[in-house]
């Protein structure tokens, strides 16, 4: 009997009770209805003293876990003092990428990650794109921008509206650095488990090396992001002026933002299916002309794109920036 | 009708904009709405009227049972994917944050010139708009030897709830080597793919538990949903295990014999450890008791769901004639949201808009291996018209196919909490 079965045929017996008395029961009856009540809570106190075995073995478990993973944090925090006193110079300063294509030999931590190519990283990078921007000028998105990351602490980059989780990881001392940014790319919400990153993660690790190479290149020296970095505003598909600025009605979009919400929730939930709530509404115009042109693969939203018209995507747009 | 409804509609946003008209007399306080039946159709209905018309309208939901257990996913529960729990729903936030009057009754007929719904706890509710989304019940006699009170011996489970607990527990409890049969409706029946799911589902659970048991799969139909799918899927993972027999070999002509266990195809009878009947279907009791259907199904205006034989009763979901749309809890859901906006419009003048609808069914094969299909749909003169559609396609690679199970789980969280809050 699960708990909330069990509550709920106390809470039906004390009823039983009640009513008995109201309506005039013999003291057997009474009785009778006293056992069923007792019955139930002997079930449900069975049932309590089964969970707590159970979460007492979980704890043992966690606990023998954190014990291991205590002791590699430790074994590699002490191969990173090992490796920075080795090297003489502080690591690669990449300045200029196209000048310095070779990949970065560097071991960066007990682990044995190393960073990969950063060119094969760029194509990789593509599919981060719709959200982040990276390079000169690069601005927060639907993500925020990326120049900078390594060093940076999760959640801290001001101006940006994380989700409570990532500021609380961020909080709690987590920093992007190579190890924990592979751990991130190769499973977000494992590692930030409600973050609003809707990205399902790289499992091949020759590509989130890649990737860690490229983003790299706009950190090692943040003040002197490469002039040759590929540009930052690059959309998805070229939209006009007039296009992007049409604004949007409120209330249409509410209306037709109801067909949305059949998949995707409003209060932010993104399993299997992403948020939409808060986009930027450029962002979102773009996304969703993407879309209709058949330029963003997803056969559903393909559909729902395809007959909407530039007005109806900037009423969506409107209502969703503002969405609570 | 004072108000042609499609040429209403049709003369676009601005016009509708300025001519909506304040129907409802202030006579009798604030303008009610009562809406019978809480499942995709009237319990998403009911919260868009409450939370649209904020404190406006009079929103009354009457629905007999106090936990709702959805049939969508309930064959992801045959097949040991999802709980039984995790399929059930409360009205209590629909009452609590929403002040929708969640009454747990029959509603046993409509008196259409008074506008009152009869209750069988007896006394009435009256309204200014009702909505009816009340659902299938099933063809007397559609399959000879079969009736309601043989729902426990040969269970449909094609209403979520009892019925698909039972059809489990038999499943599980099925002898080595034994034989599952499915009697499988005609055309049009809730959910075009759900008796197909369902033996991928089954075959899921035997192939693990009873690996020589057989799947027969007794169908009138020629075709089926995602047919080519499907049986990709069959073939891949449950090979020789299921065997469908059409109508050319007389898989439209069965019997069956409840107190025998046996299916009798076309002359030859079949022993069965467990046989699932899914009868032919008609519009939920309640239409016809309030004469608004035509045939077995109730006719619908696309433009507002509104019904064609009453201007001031709307019919959502299976149990309506409207056009393309599949009987499917996403298009009542989607039919929920145009019919609310019609409603509210009427009662007091909000804004009101071309109705669009959509529709997709996610369906999963084996662990993973999660399809789908789907369209949208506008209103025209006739009826409501497909204008756009996709379906996954055979031998997408297997990250594909997870991600699209994953959708499902998506999509099923969202259009649940888009229903109940």
């Amino acid at each position: 009997m699960s708990k909330s079965s069990g509550l709920f045929i106390s809470v039906l017996g004390g009823a039983a009770l009640v009513l008995g008395v109201a309506y005039g029961w013999t003291s057997r009856d009474y009785r009778a209805a006293e056992l069923a009540v007792l019955t139930d809570r002997l079930a449900q106190l069975e049932h309590s003293n089964d969970d707590l075995a159970r979460r007492a073995d979980q704890a043992f478990d966690l606990e023998a876990r954190l014990a291991t993973l205590e002791a590699d944090l430790a074994a590699a925090r002490q191969a990173v003092e090992d490796a920075k006193q080795a090297a003489s110079q502080p690591v690669a300063a990449v300045a200029d990428p196209v000048q310095q294509p070779e990949p970065d030999p560097v071991i960066a931590d007990a682990t044995g990650l190393e960073f990969g190519d950063p060119s094969r990283g760029e194509q990789v990078f593509a599919q981060c794109r719709s959200c982040h921007q990276i390079g000169q000028g690069a601005e927060d998105r639907i993500g925020p921008h990326l120049n900078g990351i390594f060093g940076r602490r999760a959640g801290a980059h001001d101006g940006f509206r994380y989700s409570d989780d990532m500021a609380m990881m961020g909080a709690d001392g987590l920093t992007w650095e190579i190890e924990t940014l592979n751990a991130y790319l190769e499973n977000p919400k494992a590692l930030v488990s409600r973050t609003r990153m809707n990205f399902a993660g790289l499992d091949d690790p020759q590509e989130r090396s890649d990737i860690l190479a490229y983003l790299r290149q706009f950190s090692a020296s943040p003040q002197n992001i490469p002039e040759a970095a590929p540009t930052a505003q690059a959309r998805e598909v070229e939209l006009s002026p007039e296009v992007l600025a049409i604004v949007g009605d409120t209330d249409y979009g509410e209306y037709l933002a109801s067909e949305c919400k059949t998949c995707h929730q409003q209060d932010g939930s993104d399993r299997g299916i992403p948020s939409i709530t808060q986009w930027p509404t450029e962002d979102f115009v773009v996304a969703m002309h993407a879309y209709k042109r058949q330029i963003r693969p997803h056969p559903v939203m393909q559909m729902m794109a395809s007959r909407l018209s530039d007005e109806e995507i900037a009423a969506l747009a409107a209502y969703f920036a503002k969405a609570e | 009708m004072k108000l042609n409804r499609r040429a209403f509609v049709g003369t676009g946003i601005a016009a509708a904009t300025l001519s909506a008209p304040m129907v409802h007399a202030a006579s009798h306080g604030k303008p009610k709405v009562v809406v019978v039946g809480g499942g995709a159709g009237g319990a998403t209905a009911a919260r868009y009227l409450a939370k649209d018309s904020a404190g406006e309208i009079d929103v009354t939901l009457i629905e007999p049972t106090r936990s709702y257990y959805t049939c969508f996913f309930s064959n992801l529960y045959l097949g040991g994917f999802w709980d039984l729990e995790n399929l059930s729903h409360s009205y209590g936030k629909l009452a609590s944050d929403y002040g929708i009057n969640v009454v747990h009754d029959w509603a046993t007929g409509v008196d259409r010139d008074a506008k009152t719904v009869a209750l069988a706890g007896g006394g009435s509710v009256p309204y200014d708009r009702l909505i009816l989304s009340p659902g299938i019940d099933f063809v007397e006699g559609s399959v000879p030897g079969w009736d309601l009170s043989a729902q426990n011996a040969m269970p449909h489970a094609y209403k979520g709830g009892s019925q698909t607990e039972l059809l489990k527990a038999q499943i599980m409890a099925m002898p080595e080597g034994g034989t599952y049969v499915m009697v499988a409706p005609p055309n049009p029946y809730r959910c075009p793919p759900g008796p197909y799911e369902r033996i991928s589902m089954v075959a899921h659970q035997l192939k693990m538990n009873n690996p020589t048991a057989k799947i027969i799969i007794a169908d009138p139909k020629e075709s089926f949903s995602k047919q080519a799918l499907f049986e990709e899927g069959w073939q891949k993972h449950y090979s020789g295990m299921i065997t469908r027999i059409g109508p050319d070999f007389g898989g439209g002509n069965v019997t069956v014999d409840p107190e025998a266990m046996t299916v009798d195809v076309d002359g030859e009878l079949i022993q069965a450890d467990v046989v699932n009947v899914i009868p032919a279907q008609k519009a939920g009791l309640i239409c016809d008791a309030a004469g608004l259907t035509e045939g077995n199904w109730a006719p619908v205006d696309g433009a507002s769901m509104v019904s064609r034989l009453d201007e001031n009763i709307h019919i959502l979901g299976d149990a309506t004639n409207q056009g393309d749309m599949p009987k499917s809890g996403f298009s009542a859901n989607s039919q929920a949201k145009v019919a609310a906006m019609a409603v509210r419009g009427a009662l007091t003048g909000s804004r009101v808009f071309p109705a669009k609808y959509s529709n997709t069914c996610w369906s999963l094969i084996a662990t993973d291996d999660g399809v789908k299909v789907g369209a949208a749909y506008e209103p025209n003169e006739e009826k409501i018209a497909s204008v756009s559609s996709f379906v996954s396609q055979t031998g997408e690679d297997a990250a594909l196919r997870k991600a699209t199970y994953e959708e499902s789980i998506g999509w099923y969280e969202g259009i649940t909490s888009d229903m109940f809050g």
